[in-house]
């Protein structure tokens, strides 16, 4: 936790991988593509990358977050949970700017209230900072 | 002669050791696969696993994804005839859903699901062996390895039909544990304020077992998912980049 931003445009947008800040975005992307597609050449090759780029235990890694979360998805749309007042408020801007809100299971999340995207829009910077702090003291720990 | 559950739980031709806790997740919850659950039998549950898989390669499935609309599309899931005398077709038809096209579920979908005959318990728990199975093979699939063979099912005991009392409606269309009131034999399933992601399934507290054995294994143990310093080999934002990236490209809201 270096407390350095990072670009997450990347999640929507391949294109910007390159200029999120993160290390072997790229790589990382193309294999999350992959494993969810079904073009078998295309996996294999992005595993290849993505084994050169992180080693094997970064390959494990990489296979474990996408399984997860594709399990996860799968949970939150197979079942119709709202998403949490907190990150709904905290969240509103992101989601308006990743278009996020054009997603079909939008439904199931009631609309932000006018005062609800104010707090969030107050509290979001103080949450980075506070993540920031954090990652600071435990990487001095 | 059986093949023993953890026989089954190879990473063949990997290019390195896989940790032993993944592993270890795969196994028990292949042990769990094929035992009774809360409401379904172990024959039952291996059959919701092995039409998961049928899934991921359904061509009624792949149909349907690209048209506008999944109800245009009539016909018959690939693999759907060896579950003929387990589970209805509308049963098959959930699981392939819920595997193929999750985004476009909705709670219209949902009433028809339980108008159909499938309780919301017995919902729960189907889609917390879909998920796991869909976890678990993806995980193998980008590695590279062979898929586990399923588990052959255990007839030892009956579903345990344990309803949590303390359920109810909160927002969701399955009832779910207040965020508060895992307590008593539910007291394991979290501690403190629990996100709606993790309550999800609580209508069926084994599914939520599965679901963090499988947690800390494949991605961060429950406790770490709020700590933004916990990673692995990759760092916390690769591991989130990851993270949001799948979730982009199945367009889950969540």
């Amino acid at each position: 936790m270096s407390g350095d931003r990072v670009d997450v445009t990347a999640v929507v947008d391949p294109s910007a991988a390159a200029e999120s800040g993160i290390p072997n975005a790229v790589a990382l992307i193309a294999f999350s593509d992959a494993v969810v597609g079904n073009d078998e050449i295309e996996l294999e090759q992005a595993r290849a990358s993505l084994l050169e780029a992180v080693g094997f235990e970064g390959l494990v890694d990489a296979a474990g977050v996408v399984g997860n979360f594709q399990r996860m998805v799968r949970i939150a749309d197979g079942t119709g949970i709202p998403l949490d007042a907190p990150m709904r408020a905290l969240t509103a801007d992101l989601r308006r700017d990743l278009a996020i809100n054009d997603y079909p299971s939008a439904d199931n999340t009631p609309a932000e209230s006018t005062s609800g995207r104010l707090l969030g829009r107050v509290l979001a910077p103080l949450l980075g900072l506070a993540y920031r702090t954090m990652g600071r003291v435990k990487g001095k720990a | 002669m059986e093949t023993p559950t953890s026989d089954r739980i190879q990473f063949a031709n990997a290019p390195g050791e896989v940790r032993s806790d993944i592993a270890a997740a795969h196994a028990r919850f292949w042990q769990r696969l094929a035992s009774a659950g809360t409401w379904w039998s172990g024959t039952e549950r291996v059959a919701i696993a092995a039409q998961t898989r049928a899934a991921m390669g359904c061509k009624l499935c792949d149909s349907r994804k690209q048209a506008l609309s999944p109800t245009a599309i009539d016909g018959e899931h690939d693999g759907s005839l060896h579950s003929h005398g387990l589970l209805t077709d509308a049963t098959v038809d959930v699981i392939h859903r819920i595997t193929s096209d999750s985004s476009r579920l909705g709670r219209t979908w949902f009433e028809k699901v339980q108008a159909d005959g499938l309780g919301d318990t017995h919902y729960v728990e189907l889609l917390g062996i879909v998920v796991a199975m869909v976890s678990i093979d993806a995980f193998c699939r980008g590695l590279g390895t062979p898929l586990h063979p399923l588990p052959d099912p255990v007839s030892d005991k009956a579903p345990s039909r344990l309803r949590p009392a303390s359920a109810r409606e909160d927002g969701a269309w399955v009832p779910m544990i207040p965020s508060d009131e895992a307590k008593g034999s539910e007291a394991d399933l979290w501690s403190g304020r629990a996100p709606n992601v993790f309550r999800a399934m609580s209508l069926v507290p084994d599914a939520v077992r599965d679901l963090k054995y499988l947690l800390a294994a494949h991605y961060l143990e429950m406790g770490k998912v709020g700590d933004p310093s916990a990673s692995r080999t990759l760092s916390r934002p690769q591991i989130e980049l990851i993270a949001g990236r799948v979730a982009a490209l199945n367009e889950c809201f969540y």
